[in-house]
């Protein structure tokens, strides 16, 4: 085992360090804790490019598999009472590990910029990088505990970022909600994994033939049928996939992600678009021989995959309408997001794990490119989100309006330059060669096309036409030197280099990163192992044209609907508003699931708990009022009795004696003598007490 | 066996005993003009070295005998118990070492390392003499110990009211051993076990039992042989009563084990619910309930918080004798690891108590009000060690109890215990209130008016803290002293 293998675990551990030092660093130590936290996560960087280049090596290790495990406590005798955890090292964990930590890095600096006026930036890096090293358990884990350990600090500092300004009461409910929501998945995964462990004995993933994601636990669990005549490998699969589904926003738990936009930007960058809700995605990935498992003879498709296809097909279609309705900057990104994570699920059902990680690491980058520079945006308008009172920025903020165009166009899937094109292709066509149905297929291509039409519309809402906010302020050329000097605090202005220099190293990665995974050349696919590109052949090219095409189309009537002429006020009705049956009322309206939540679940809830409450109040805490009243009243006894029976006796008998001049004397005696006495009671009362339980 | 053989086994405890005479030596010699704090570092550091250089000499010298049929018996299992009493001995003179309450420096040195060695001895006797001889060298000391305060009338008070009561209980014991001697005609404990093999349990063996029962009853300060214990913590100089608690409570713990698992093994009887038998195990259960309700009600009302601990030691007592009655390899393994762990708690509590004392000249509960902004240290130190002893996980307290009282439902058949182990997990629970009011004082309530910050002295503060991650750490990782214990056990069993 080589040295990289073996210290694996210092890529998590460096930001964790570092999140420990800044907690105890006080509030004034930014740069302190800045640094600290960029130093360690670049750290983490360069040592995750070792363990790249590791598995790059051509392998001679089974599986190119290297795994450390450990055992972690001992419970009970013997192998299967004993806990291990470990890491493992293979081009998944590499692959992911570079992108988190490179683009985590970038998101730190960007941050540097970003949070420059807060007062608790010490406590935003201290989240970070606790966010960071978290999220890089995840990717290392060997074992589906430590995973599941990691997972939920991932959750917890999810929280605490979108609640980071905890003042907005509309920030700490939408905290709330991200940690509620995705804590009903985790319930389901954390079944997942008690019945996975109790039918294998152990979690870890790999363990030289004996881990649960091997040949000879998965055989065993693939004959076993459940109750309801499900495999349980399928079973437990889906109970996995639906902490999965919690944590990637798939329909119907996606609720929670759009609202986590309250978190400041770089939040939503790093973690609710870049990384953690892709830990979804990776989870179904790292999972996936037991997804995919099938017994001998039956239909190639497992269940369970069948399942993933369907959430991701039906959320990639539902966020992308959703986002074609929406005004806030973030939202649309938000619910893009969603859209787009349903495409990689769909990925990994019909394509296998390089279709979906392929997507998954080309969105990383051009989604954090995005946010980063809606972020940018933001900031330049002088916090304001609502598109409709943005446009014309690209005249105030070149960098971020070119960076952003790179994004958006990766994000639609503009042909042959973009990385998104690409990964997004490799989908569609994996759909379209699945063999259960064609449904799939359709759903993914319609996602494509509503991508391209609601990213047209935010680019042309933001960035063409003129400035809308802040009432109607004078055109940049006026003639009213005065006037625009008044003005010219708020009209936008270009960010700082902190935040432009990522945007552009983003940028460059988002149009780079195409050349790894084309048909004509597919490394990545080969390279994480499951997936023998074929070239350009015709189907190829065929799917590639006709989604060139639905691309186009939405591009192209994004901007026939908006940027013909541009919107001039900030108040004029959406272009859609026409559409028939008031469709656009139910996409900016989100279906209402929303309210559908309130009403019943929500609402369920509540009833619930007043009931417990109630029952709590009432029941319980009388019962429990009760107890303690008796036990107190016990205890009150015993004083007294302490007291009363043997010390006030004494005392009284002091007194009397003291008054004969005897107190030193008496005072020995007389306690101690309650005291022996109460040694020959009990030897009596011990002896009988035996005596008797002997005779009977 | 030759002497040399056995001064060659006996040697951690020569060890022990030759630093003694050296700390009265030089203290009586060269250092009778200095200060008391001076003389308490250097006495103390020459006790420490020696006690550690007996440690030392077990741990690189396993041995294994047993000579002149059990009168020393030395197995690895008397060693790691024995390893453990050095370290709280070291622990003890480490928090005396700040005190002022004697000018006797020396003399109180060399009686906590006399005591020590009693202690040792008891540890590894197995025959009824050694027992009594090596109890009564571990009591004399601590009687002493506790009347060392001579300032303070109610340290000589709390002394004599120790002493009469354990004079008493060991009358007691010395008649029930003997009763025992006349009964089997065997001093050695197998040699008794297997006499009375097969003998009913006729009211003379019975008489004979509770007798035995009350004289080690008295040492582990369970109900109702608890009587002394509250005076005698809290009028004893707070180390001394640290040491009463701790070590002492250790090596008591382990004999009454050993003399009841090993010597009565014939009349264990039964106390599982529904299927009571007569026998040592159903009085030993009787015990244990009473002291878990008296101590933990009693500590409930006390205003004083070495009164406090006094009670809360009674009601741990009722804890670890659950690990007795299970009357198993496993059971014996929870004891130790729980005396161990709790002797380390509670030496630790007692040691902010004394700095609280020192500081404010008393050890009511109100004396620690506001602790936290005068010592903060100290007061984080007591919060591991008042959650330990409430038994919170992941704190070594926590890991005591829940392997206690695995060993004692595990110990019978169909959870015949269980009724015993649900019982102490509801007394847990009414533990952590007065636990908690301790705490409440020191985080919540406000330091009285104008109080200053303590000035606490470097080494007691280190050792404290020692204490208190040592705790965690047991906690965190039980696995490792356990894993000792067990492999001990393991070594002894034929």
């Amino acid at each position: 085992m080589t040295w990289i293998v073996k210290n694996l675990w210092l890529i998590p551990a460096l930001p964790i360090l570092a999140a420990g030092l800044s907690s105890l660093a006080p509030q004034r130590c930014r740069r302190f804790s800045a640094t600290l936290a960029i130093g360690a996560l670049g750290f983490a960087f360069l040592v995750s490019l070792c363990a790249f280049a590791h598995t790059l090596q051509p392998g001679g290790h089974d599986g190119a598999k290297e795994v450390f495990n450990f055992e972690w406590l001992q419970f009970a005798a013997g192998d299967p009472g004993s806990l291990k955890l470990g890491w493992v090292l293979d081009p998944l964990t590499a692959v992911m590990l570079v992108m988190v930590t490179f683009v985590g890095t970038l998101i730190f600096i960007y941050s540097v910029g970003y949070m420059a006026h807060d007062e608790n930036f010490t406590r935003f890096f201290t989240f970070l990088s606790l966010f960071a090293g978290a999220m890089l358990g995840v990717v290392i884990a060997n074992s589906l505990l430590l995973l599941f350990i990691s997972w939920e600090l991932v959750g917890l500092t999810s929280y605490l970022l979108i609640g980071f300004w905890y003042h907005k009461p509309s920030a700490a409910a939408a905290a709330k909600k991200a940690f509620i929501t995705t804590r009903i998945g985790d319930v389901a995964f954390l079944l997942g994994m008690v019945w996975l462990y109790s039918q294998t004995g152990t979690l870890l993933f790999y363990d030289q033939g004996h881990g649960c994601m091997e040949q000879s636990a998965l055989a065993k669990m693939v004959v076993q049928t459940t109750s309801v005549g499900m495999a349980v490998s399928t079973a437990i699969g889906l109970l996995i996939f639906l902490g999965a589904m919690g944590k990637s926003g798939q329909v119907p738990l996606h609720v929670w992600l759009p609202d986590a936009m309250e978190g400041p930007t770089p939040v939503s960058a790093l973690i609710h678009a870049a990384t953690m809700v892709a830990a979804g995605v990776f989870l179904v990935a790292r999972v996936y021989p037991l997804m995919g498992v099938h017994a001998e003879g039956a239909a190639v498709e497992t269940t369970a995959l069948q399942v993933v296809t369907w959430i991701g097909a039906i959320t990639a279609v539902f966020a992308a309408s959703i986002a074609v309705a929406q005004n806030d900057i973030k939202r649309i990104l938000a619910y893009s997001t969603v859209s787009q994570l349903g495409f990689m699920m769909m990925g990994l059902g019909v394509g296998g794990v390089a279709v979906g990680m392929f997507h998954l690491i080309t969105h990383a980058f051009f989604k954090s490119l995005l946010f980063m520079g809606a972020g940018s945006v933001i900031h330049g308008c002088h916090e304001e989100q609502d598109i409709r009172k943005m446009g014309g920025i690209r005249k105030y903020m070149p960098v971020t309006f070119l960076t952003y165009a790179v994004g958006m166009m990766a994000l639609a899937g503009f042909p042959l330059f973009f990385s998104g094109f690409w990964s997004k292709d490799a989908i569609i066509h994996a759909a379209y060669g699945w063999s259960v149905s064609h449904v799939p297929f359709y759903l993914g291509v319609a996602g494509a096309f509503l991508t391209a039409f609601y990213m047209t519309r935010q680019m042309a809402l933001v960035f063409w036409g003129d400035y809308r906010g802040h009432g109607s302020p004078p055109p940049p050329h006026s003639k009213l030197p005065q006037l625009i000097k008044v003005k010219s605090e708020l009209k936008p202005h270009e960010s700082s280099r902190p935040m432009t220099v990522p945007l552009v190293i983003l940028a460059v990665c988002a149009v780079g990163l195409s050349i790894i995974g084309t048909p004509a050349w597919p490394w990545f696919q080969s390279f994480l192992g499951s997936h023998h590109g074929e070239g350009f052949t015709y189907e190829v090219i065929k799917i590639m044209v006709a989604s060139t095409l639905v691309v186009f189309l939405g591009l192209g009537l994004g901007l026939w609907c908006y940027g013909r002429p541009p919107r001039q006020t900030a108040e004029e009705p959406d272009v859609l508003v026409k559409l028939p049956l008031g469709m656009h009322t139910w996409f900016a309206r989100k279906y209402g699931v929303d309210e559908l939540y309130e009403m019943t679940v929500i609402r369920f809830n509540a009833w619930f708990a007043r009931a417990c409450a109630f029952l709590d109040e009432w029941i319980w805490g009388g019962a429990v009022a009760l107890i303690s009243y008796a036990l107190l009243g016990l205890a009150w006894v015993n004083r007294a009795f302490d007291e009363l029976v043997i010390n006030l006796g004494f005392d009284q008998g002091c007194e009397r004696v003291s008054r004969g001049g005897q107190f030193m004397a008496r005072l020995q005696d007389g306690r101690i003598q309650n005291y022996l006495r109460v040694i020959g009671v009990a030897l009596v009362l011990l002896v009988l007490f035996l005596i008797w339980g002997g005779a009977k | 066996m030759n002497y040399s053989q056995l001064l060659k086994f006996a040697a951690p405890e020569t060890i022990v005993v030759l630093t003694a005479l050296a700390v009265l030596a030089v203290d009586l010699t060269s250092l009778r003009g200095l200060e008391p704090r001076l003389r308490f570092i250097i006495g103390g550091m020459l006790a420490c070295v020696g006690c550690a250089a007996a440690a030392v000499w077990m741990i690189v010298m396993p041995e294994q005998a047993n000579a002149f049929g059990g009168m020393l018996v030395v197995d690895p299992l008397t060693q790691l118990v024995k390893v453990a009493l050095l370290g709280l001995t070291v622990f003890t003179i480490l928090i005396s070492i700040e005190s002022n309450f004697t000018q006797h420096v020396g003399e109180y040195l060399a009686l906590i390392l006399l005591a020590t060695v009693g202690m040792m001895f008891l540890v590894s006797a197995e025959d009824l003499l050694m027992v009594f001889v090596s109890l009564e060298m571990t009591s004399l000391s601590l009687y002493i110990l506790t009347a060392f305060n001579k300032r303070n009338i109610k340290s000589a008070e709390a002394a004599l009211k120790y002493f009469l009561f354990g004079g008493m209980s060991a009358a007691f014991l010395l008649f029930g051993l003997s009763l025992i001697y006349g009964l089997s005609g065997a001093t050695n404990l197998g040699g008794i076990a297997a006499a009375l093999q097969g003998r009913k349990l006729d009211p003379l063996l019975v008489v004979a039992l509770v007798m035995v029962v009350i004289g080690f009853g008295f040492k582990v300060a369970a109900v109702p042989f608890h009587l002394w214990a509250p005076d005698a913590y809290e009028g004893a100089p707070t180390p001394s009563a640290a040491f009463i608690a701790s070590g002492s409570k250790v090596a008591s713990f382990f004999i009454f084990a050993k003399v009841m698992i090993i010597g009565f093994a014939g009349a264990t009887g039964s106390g599982a619910f529904g299927y009571y038998e007569s026998g040592w195990v159903p009085m030993i259960a009787i015990v244990a309930v009473l002291s878990m309700v008296l101590g933990n009600l009693g500590a409930i009302v006390q205003g004083n918080v070495k009164r406090l601990l006094a009670y809360s030691a009674i009601a741990h007592g009722g804890y670890a004798l659950l690990g007795m009655l299970a009357n198993s390899q496993q059971g014996v393994a929870a004891l130790v690891y729980y005396v161990i762990t709790y002797g380390m708690t509670t030496l630790g509590a007692f040691g902010v108590v004394a700095v609280v004392e020192q500081a404010t000249g008393d050890s009511k509960l109100s004396d620690l009000s506001g602790l936290c902004r005068r010592a903060p240290v100290v007061s984080v130190c007591m919060l591991v060690f008042m959650l330990s002893l409430a038994g919170i996980p992941p704190l070594a307290g926590f890991f005591g109890k829940f392997y206690v009282f695995l060993a004692a439902a595990a110990a019978v058949k169909n959870l015949g215990l269980l009724w015993l182990v649900v019982f102490a997990i509801a007394m847990s629970a009414v533990s952590l209130y007065y636990y908690l009011q301790v705490m409440k004082r020191i985080y919540i309530s406000d330091p009285p008016a104008g109080a200053p910050r303590m000035r606490v002295a470097w080494l007691t503060q280190a050792t404290l803290a020692v204490l208190a991650v040592s705790v965690v750490l047991l906690g965190c990782f039980p696995g490792w002293l356990v894993g000792l214990i067990e492999r001990a056990l393991a070594s002894l069993a034929p």
